[in-house]
C-alpha cells in the first residue's frame, strides 16, 4: 500500500513570518549576551591562573592556595605578576580561582 | 671563672663557728634581660595536607641568593652560575642545589614491601600517585600477612654504594669528584663548582656552603654571669642512679650547697636551660598501643609519674631561678620538629611561677643580649646516623656552616610540612649554639669569616654523665660541672665531686 506520506504542511499551511531582515541586522550589532561574555572573561582569567600554576619558578603548587603560593614567591623575591594577585583578591570566594589546577585530585 | 669564685673566698667558712646570730649574707641573684625569639618555631594552624616538596622548594628559594653570593666570593665575581637545565657538557660553571644522598641502607617502607612482595609484583617507578596509595595499602596488608619485619635499626646507614645527587628546581645530576659523599647529608643546600662530563655526571672541583650568617654584636658585660645548660635528665627511668646528682644540681643552683663562696657563685647563675629529654625513653610504653584495651584500662602511662617528679624538681628550681624547659625526643609533646612547648597543665606546682618558661625545640632566645640557639639534639643524632661524622661538636659546627639547623628534615627527621619558608635556616648568627643529649661534653669557640664569634656546646645527657655545663655570658667560655656521686673510674676520688 502506497500511502502517501503526508506532510504536516498539508494540513497546516506554512506561515513564514516575514521579518524584514530585522533578525539579520540584529545579530551582529548588539553584544553577545552578557552571560557568554562573562564566561569568556572567566575562561581567560582561569587560563592565566593555570599558566601561573604551571610556572615552575614559583615552586610547587599542590596543597596550597594560589594566593599563598603568590605570597611565597613575593617573599623570596621572585617577582610574581601583580595581575595574578589582583585577580585572586577580587575573586577570593570562588574555589576555582583560589585553588590550584590540581586541587580536584586527591594528594 | 665560676670555680675560682668558690675557692677564693675564705673556703673554710663551713668549718668555723657561725659568725653571729643573724642569718648571714644574702646573695642576690643577678637577673638578666631576657626575650624569647622562638615565634618562628611556633606552629599555628596545623595542616598536614601538604607535601614536603614545599619545604625543599622554599629552602632552595631562600638559600639560592646566599649561596650565589658565597660562590662569587669564592670563585670570583665572573663565575658562571647556572641552573641544571642550562648546563652544557664540559663547561666550567657553578650550580646551586639541594643535595640528595641515595642510600641503599636507608629504611624505606616501599623497599621493605617490594622485597617481600617483589616476586609477585614488580614495581614500576612511574605510577600515578593515586595508584600508589592503592598499591601501598594493598602491599601493607600483604606485608602484615607475611609478618614482615622492619629493616633493622642501625647505628649508621652509610654504605659504599651511596650516591650523591644535586637537585635544583627542575632537574638532578649525579655528583663525583672532590666531595666526600659520606660527610654530606640529604637536604643541605650547597654550591658546587666543576663541569659535566660526557657520561652525564658532574665532576666537582670544589664546593661551598652558605657559611655563618651575620651576627649582632654582643653587649659588653661588666661581671661574670652564667647560664646553666643541662639535658637528658631522664626522669622515670628504671634505674635511678642520676637522682642524687640531679638533686645536687638543684641544690647547687638554688644555693643550698657549699659555703658562702659557693653560694655567691651560685647567685651568678642567672638562668637554667633544660635542653630536652627530661623524661626517660622508658616512659614511652610502646606496648600500650598494641595491647587490647581491656588489658591496659587500669594502667597508668609511665610518663605520668615522671612528669609529677619533674614538676616537683622544677618547683625547687623556679622558686629561685628562671628556668627554660625545652622538650626533647621522649617528652610528651609533638614528635615532629619544631616541637611545641610542653603544656602548662602538666606542671600544676611550678607553672604558677612566672620564672618557668616552657620553650619550643629548637630554642632561640636572647639572654642579656647574648643570642642562644639550640636544639635537644635530634638533628645532630640524625646527621650522625646518616653520615660518617661521629663527633656531635663537629656535626654542630657543620650545621652552622650549612646555615641550617636540621638539613635532614624532612627526609629522615620528622618535620612539620612548612610551605612559606623554612624556619630552620639561620637568619642571624647566634652567640651560643648548642645541642642537647650528646654522649659527652664538648665545647669550642669558632670564628666566622665576618668576625662572628660562636660558642658551640654539646650538652651531655645528664642521666648518663651527671654533667651540666655553665656558659659565661661575659667571656663566652663554657665549663662542665660534674655531679657524679660515684665516679666510674676507681682511681678518681670517690667522694662527692662537684668539680670543674
Amino acid at each position: 500500500m502506497t500511502t502517501k506520506r503526508r506532510l504536516i504542511t498539508d494540513s497546516f499551511k506554512v506561515v513564514k513570518r516575514s521579518r524584514k531582515g530585522g533578525k539579520r541586522e540584529k545579530s551582529p550589532t548588539p553584544p553577545p549576551s552578557p552571560q557568554k561574555e562573562a564566561d569568556r572573561i572567566r575562561e581567560e582569567e582561569l587560563e592565566k591562573l593555570r599558566q601561573f600554576d604551571l610556572d615552575w619558578s614559583f615552586g610547587p603548587c599542590t596543597g596550597i592556595s594560589r594566593l599563598q603560593r603568590w605570597e611565597r614567591a613575593k617573599l623570596h623575591g621572585l617577582n610574581p605578576p601583580e595581575e595574578i594577585r589582583d585577580l585572586l583578591l577580587q575573586t577570593h570566594a570562588d574555589p576555582e580561582y583560589n585553588l590550584s589546577l590540581w586541587s580536584g585530585y586527591p594528594l | 671563672m665560676f670555680s675560682d669564685l668558690s675557692v677564693q673566698k675564705e673556703g673554710s667558712s663551713l668549718l668555723c663557728r657561725p659568725a653571729s646570730e643573724d642569718q648571714g649574707p644574702v646573695f642576690e641573684r643577678t637577673s638578666l634581660a631576657y626575650s624569647q625569639c622562638s615565634e618562628r618555631y611556633r606552629v599555628g594552624e596545623r595542616s598536614f595536607s601538604r607535601q614536603y616538596a614545599h619545604i625543599y622548594a622554599a629552602r632552595l628559594m631562600q638559600m639560592r641568593p646566599l649561596l650565589s653570593e658565597r660562590a662569587q666570593q669564592k670563585w670570583g665575581s665572573d663565575v658562571v652560575i647556572k641552573k641544571l637545565c642550562d648546563l652544557e657538557t664540559a663547561e666550567q660553571c657553578c650550580i646551586v642545589g639541594t643535595l640528595f644522598k641515595r642510600m641503599d641502607l636507608q629504611p624505606s617502607i616501599l623497599k621493605e614491601i617490594s622485597e617481600e612482595v617483589g616476586s609477585s609484583a614488580k614495581f614500576t617507578p612511574h605510577i600515578e600517585s593515586s595508584y600508589w596509595i592503592v598499591l601501598l595499602t594493598t602491599f601493607f596488608f600483604l606485608a602484615l600477612q607475611h609478618n614482615l619485619l622492619p629493616q633493622p635499626a642501625r647505628a649508621k646507614y652509610i654504605h659504599e654504594s651511596d650516591e650523591l645527587i644535586l637537585e635544583d628546581e627542575l632537574q638532578r645530576i649525579k655528583l663525583e669528584g672532590k666531595i666526600d659523599k659520606d660527610k654530606c647529608v640529604t637536604g643541605s643546600v650547597i654550591a658546587v663548582y666543576g663541569a659535566e662530563r660526557n657520561d652525564g655526571k658532574f665532576t666537582v672541583e670544589d664546593f661551598c656552603t652558605a657559611d655563618l650568617p651575620l651576627q649582632k654584636a654582643r653587649p659588653p658585660l661588666d661581671s661574670d654571669r652564667f647560664v646553666l645548660l643541662a639535658s637528658g635528665l631522664g626522669l622515670g627511668s628504671t634505674h635511678a642512679d642520676s637522682m642524687l646528682g640531679l638533686q645536687l644540681l638543684v641544690d647547687m643552683v638554688t644555693g643550698q650547697l657549699g659555703d658562702l663562696g659557693e653560694q655567691s657563685g651560685a647567685a651568678t647563675i642567672s638562668r637554667v636551660l633544660l635542653a630536652g629529654n627530661l623524661l626517660s625513653q622508658n616512659t614511652q610504653d610502646k606496648d600500650a598501643s598494641t595491647k587490647a584495651k581491656y588489658l591496659t584500662k587500669k594502667t597508668q602511662a609511665g610518663s605520668v609519674d615522671a612528669i609529677r617528679l619533674l614538676d616537683e624538681l622544677l618547683l625547687q628550681l623556679v622558686a629561685s631561678v628562671p628556668v627554660d624547659v625545652m622538650p626533647g625526643q621522649y617528652d610528651p609533646t609533638n614528635y615532629t620538629l619544631p616541637q611545641q612547648p610542653l603544656h602548662r597543665c602538666m606542671f600544676p606546682l611550678s607553672s604558677v611561677y612566672p620564672t618557668l618558661q616552657l620553650a619550643s625545640n629548637p630554642y632561640h632566645a636572647s639572654i642579656d643580649g647574648v643570642r642562644f640557639l639550640g636544639t635537644s639534639g635530634q638533628n645532630v643524632c640524625d646527621i650522625q646516623r646518616y653520615s660518617s661524622r661521629d663527633s656531635h661538636l663537629e656535626i654542630l659546627e657543620e650545621t652552622l656552616r650549612l646555615r641550617h639547623l636540621a638539613p635532614t628534615a624532612p627526609d629522615t627527621l620528622g618535620c612539620y610540612p612548612f610551605y612559606q619558608k623554612d624556619p630552620f635556616i639561620l637568619e642571624e648568627c647566634p652567640h651560643v649554639y648548642f645541642s642537647g643529649n650528646a654522649p659527652t661534653f664538648d665545647s669550642k669557640l669558632i670564628k666566622g669569616p665576618d668576625g662572628q664569634e660562636v660558642l658551640l656546646v654539646t650538652v651531655p645527657e645528664f642521666s648518663s654523665t651527671q654533667i651540666a655545663c655553665l656558659v659565661n655570658l661575659r667571656t663566652l667560655h663554657c665549663e662542665p660541672i660534674s655531679f657524679s656521686a660515684f665516679s666510674a673510674d676507681e682511681d678518681e676520688e670517690s667522694e662527692m665531686n662537684v668539680s670543674h
